[in-house]
C-alpha cells in the first residue's frame, strides 16, 4: 500500500461525503450522487494506491470531479477552503470538470472518452520507459453505452498495457434512470474479460473489498477493471430513497440534515 | 491556350514526414488502418517503434492521440479525410482542440478526388475543422507544398488538419515556393479579376487565369493553403480596385474557403461581386474516376472561367477552354 495520504481510505470517503454536500449545499443541487456512490473508490485508492508524482489519474465522467476535489485537501493538491468556490462564477472548480480543473491529469465532459485518454497515457510512460507509473481512470457505468470505450478496452488489451486500472462506478445511473432499464450492459465482468481485461467485481461500499481489487488489478499482467457496484444515495440516510442520483436536489433543511448526519457519523 | 500540364511524384508526405521524424524523436505516426494509403508505410518501415495501429477506431485514435500530445509527444493521425473529421468530431473537438494540444490530423482524399462515393468523399472537411476554435487549417496544392507545410506545421502550438491528395501527386511549385503558415501566395498579379484557390483547385485557377488574361482580363491568382487562419490582408490587398472575385475549392462552397472569403470581402465592406466555385450544397456520387465528377459538378478550369466571365464579360460568349491530353504520370486539372 503506497497511497501518499497519511489518512484512512474510510476516513477519506467520510470527507468526501461531507464536503460534497457542503459544496453542493450552496446551490441546493448538484452532483452528490456521483460522489455518494464513487466515495470508497477514491478513498481506497487515494488512501492506498495512488501516488500523485508517480500516477496518471483520469476522471472520465466529468460531473464526477467533485469527488476528486472533495478528496484533493487530503492528497495536497488542494487548499480546502477553495472548495467553496465550486460551481460558483469564475470558479477554476467548475462543476463539470474541465480543462481548469485541477488535481486530476484528465477529465472528461464528453462521456466515454476517458479510457482512450488512459490508453494515451500509458502508451506514452511506455514510450518513456516509465514502467513503474500506473494509470488510475474513474469511469462510470452508463459509459460502457459508447461504442469509444470499447475501442478503448480493444486497444489498451492488445497493447498489453498493464499498467491501466479503472475504478467503474456501476451505480446503475443515468440521466434517464437506471442504467438497468435503458440498456442492457451487463455482464459486465465478463465483457471486459473477453477484450482481454482482468475484472474484479466488488461492492464499491466496502472499502477493504476494492483496496484489495485495486491489488489485484495491479499485480495481473492485464489491464484490469475493478467493477465497484454502488448506489448514488448511499452513505447519506436522510436523503429520499427516490432522490434522482444523477443531479440530487438538497434544499437548505435537508442540507442541514444531511451535514447534521454525516458530522455526527465522524464523531 | 491549353492548361497546363504538370509531372507527378509519388508519396512526397510519407518521405517528407520520413525525413522530418529521423532527428525528432516526440513525433509519433498512428494510422488507421490506412497505412499505405496514407504513405506512412515509409514511417512504418523506418521508424516501426513510433508507429501505433489504432485500427478501424477513429473516436479512439483522436483522443489518445490528445493524451499523448500532453505528454509532450506529437502525435501525426492518418486516414482519410472523412473518417479523419466526420466520426470522431467530438473527440477532436473535446481531446485534442479544446486543450489545444499539438495533435496533426492528416485526412487524405479530399473532395471528389474519391470516386468512391459519398462515404469517402471529403466534402466538407474543412467547413468542420475551420468552425473549431484553436484549430490550423492547410489544404495543400502539389507535392512541394506538401513537404513545405509538413515541415512548418510540425512545431504549431495548437492542432492542426492537414488536407492532402492521395496517389499521384503533381508538381506545380518549384524549390523557390514560399509556404508560410501566415501568408496567401499571390501567384500572378492583376487588376480586374481575382481568383481564390486552394488545394487541388489552384492548378485549375492558373489555367483559367491564363485563358481569361488571353481574353484580355487582367487576372490575379491567390493561392491560399491556410485556409484558417487566413491571411485576410493579403486578400484586400489583392481584391482592391478588382470588378470580380472567384473562389475555387475541391470541397462545399460553404463553410470552407469560399465562405472565408465571402466573410473578409463582407467586413472589409468592398462590394465586391463574389462567385464560389466548388459543390453546390450536394452530395456527389460514385464514379469510374475522379475528374469525371469534377466535370460533372463544377469544379474545372471552364468553370472558373465561366463564373469570371459572368463577372467580367460584359454579357459576351466565355472564351473557350481547351483540355490537354495526359501521358502515363501527368496531371492536369479539369
Amino acid at each position: 500500500m503506497t497511497g501518499s495520504t497519511t489518512i484512512t481510505r474510510d476516513e477519506l470517503a467520510h470527507l468526501i461525503r461531507l464536503r460534497a454536500v457542503r459544496m453542493i449545499a450552496t446551490h441546493g443541487f448538484g452532483y452528490l450522487g456521483q460522489a455518494l456512490s464513487s466515495a470508497e473508490l477514491f478513498g481506497s485508492l487515494f488512501a492506498d494506491h495512488y501516488v500523485h508524482e508517480r500516477d496518471d489519474l483520469i476522471v472520465s465522467p466529468g460531473h464526477y470531479i467533485i469527488a476528486a476535489f472533495a478528496a484533493a485537501p487530503e492528497l495536497g493538491l488542494l487548499d480546502e477552503a477553495e472548495l467553496t468556490t465550486y460551481g460558483e462564477d469564475g470558479s477554476r472548480l467548475e462543476a463539470i470538470g474541465t480543462e481548469k480543473s485541477p488535481v486530476v491529469d484528465l477529465v472528461c465532459g464528453s462521456l466515454g472518452t476517458g479510457l482512450s485518454g488512459a490508453v494515451g497515457f500509458a502508451l506514452s510512460n511506455r514510450l518513456k520507459g516509465l514502467t513503474d507509473a500506473r494509470t488510475f481512470a474513474l469511469v462510470s457505468d452508463g459509459e460502457l453505452e459508447e461504442g469509444q470505450l470499447w475501442e478503448a478496452a480493444m486497444f489498451a488489451a492488445h497493447n498489453q498495457l498493464s499498467n491501466i486500472v479503472v475504478l467503474l462506478d456501476a451505480n446503475d445511473s443515468q440521466v434517464d434512470g437506471p442504467v438497468s432499464s435503458i440498456t442492457t450492459i451487463e455482464p459486465i465482468a465478463d465483457k471486459f474479460e473477453s477484450f482481454g481485461w482482468a475484472a474484479f467485481d466488488v461492492d464499491g461500499h466496502d472499502s477493504d473489498a476494492v483496496t484489495a481489487a485495486i491489488a489485484a488489478a495491479i499485480d495481473d499482467p492485464r489491464p484490469g477493471v475493478v467493477i465497484g457496484r454502488t448506489s448514488t444515495i448511499h452513505g447519506l440516510d436522510v436523503l429520499p430513497p427516490d432522490a434522482d442520483g444523477h443531479f440530487i436536489k438538497l434544499p437548505a433543511d435537508l442540507a442541514a440534515a444531511a451535514i447534521a448526519e454525516l458530522e455526527a457519523r465522524r464523531g | 491556350m491549353a492548361s497546363r500540364v504538370y509531372p507527378t511524384t509519388l508519396k512526397p508526405y510519407g518521405q517528407a514526414l520520413v525525413d522530418v521524424a529521423r532527428d525528432r524523436d516526440d513525433i509519433l505516426c498512428l494510422t488507421g488502418d490506412l497505412t499505405r494509403q496514407c504513405e506512412i508505410d515509409l514511417f512504418q518501415e523506418a521508424y516501426p517503434e513510433r508507429f501505433i495501429h489504432a485500427g478501424m477506431a477513429e473516436a479512439n485514435m483522436m483522443s489518445m492521440a490528445g493524451a499523448l500530445a500532453r505528454r509532450g509527444h506529437i502525435p501525426f493521425v492518418h486516414t482519410f479525410g472523412v473518417f479523419a473529421t466526420r466520426r470522431p468530431l467530438d473527440q477532436i473537438i473535446n481531446s485534442i482542440a479544446y486543450p489545444n494540444l499539438p495533435v496533426r490530423i492528416v485526412g487524405f482524399m479530399p473532395g471528389v478526388s474519391s470516386p468512391g462515393g459519398p462515404s469517402h468523399q471529403a466534402i466538407d472537411d474543412v467547413a468542420l475543422m475551420r468552425s473549431i476554435p484553436n484549430m490550423t487549417v492547410v489544404d495543400v496544392a502539389d507535392a512541394t507544398e506538401t513537404r513545405q507545410a509538413l515541415e512548418a506545421i510540425v512545431d504549431v502550438k495548437g492542432p492542426v488538419y492537414l488536407r492532402l491528395k492521395r496517389g499521384e501527386i503533381p508538381v506545380i511549385f518549384g524549390d523557390d515556393h514560399d509556404f508560410r503558415l501566415d501568408r496567401a501566395q499571390v501567384i500572378r498579379g492583376g487588376r480586374d479579376l481575382v481568383i481564390v484557390a486552394s488545394g487541388m483547385l489552384v492548378s485549375a485557377a492558373i489555367a483559367a487565369a491564363e485563358t481569361l488574361v488571353a481574353a484580355g482580363i487582367d487576372t490575379a491568382v491567390v493561392n491560399v493553403p491556410v485556409v484558417k487562419p487566413l491571411d485576410t490582408r493579403t486578400l484586400l490587398d489583392t481584391f482592391a480596385g478588382a470588378r470580380g472575385v472567384v473562389t475555387a475549392e475541391n470541397h462545399l462552397v460553404t463553410g470552407g474557403l469560399g465562405s472565408a472569403v465571402a466573410e473578409t470581402l463582407a467586413e472589409a465592406g468592398l462590394g465586391i461581386p463574389l462567385r464560389r466555385i466548388g459543390l453546390q450544397d450536394t452530395f456527389a456520387e460514385g464514379a469510374k474516376s475522379a475528374p469525371s465528377l469534377f466535370a460533372k459538378y463544377g469544379l474545372g478550369t471552364v468553370d472558373i472561367v465561366g463564373a469570371a466571365w459572368e463577372l467580367v464579360g460584359n454579357g459576351t460568349p466565355a472564351p473557350a477552354v481547351e483540355v490537354p491530353d495526359l501521358a502515363e504520370g501527368e496531371y492536369a486539372p479539369v
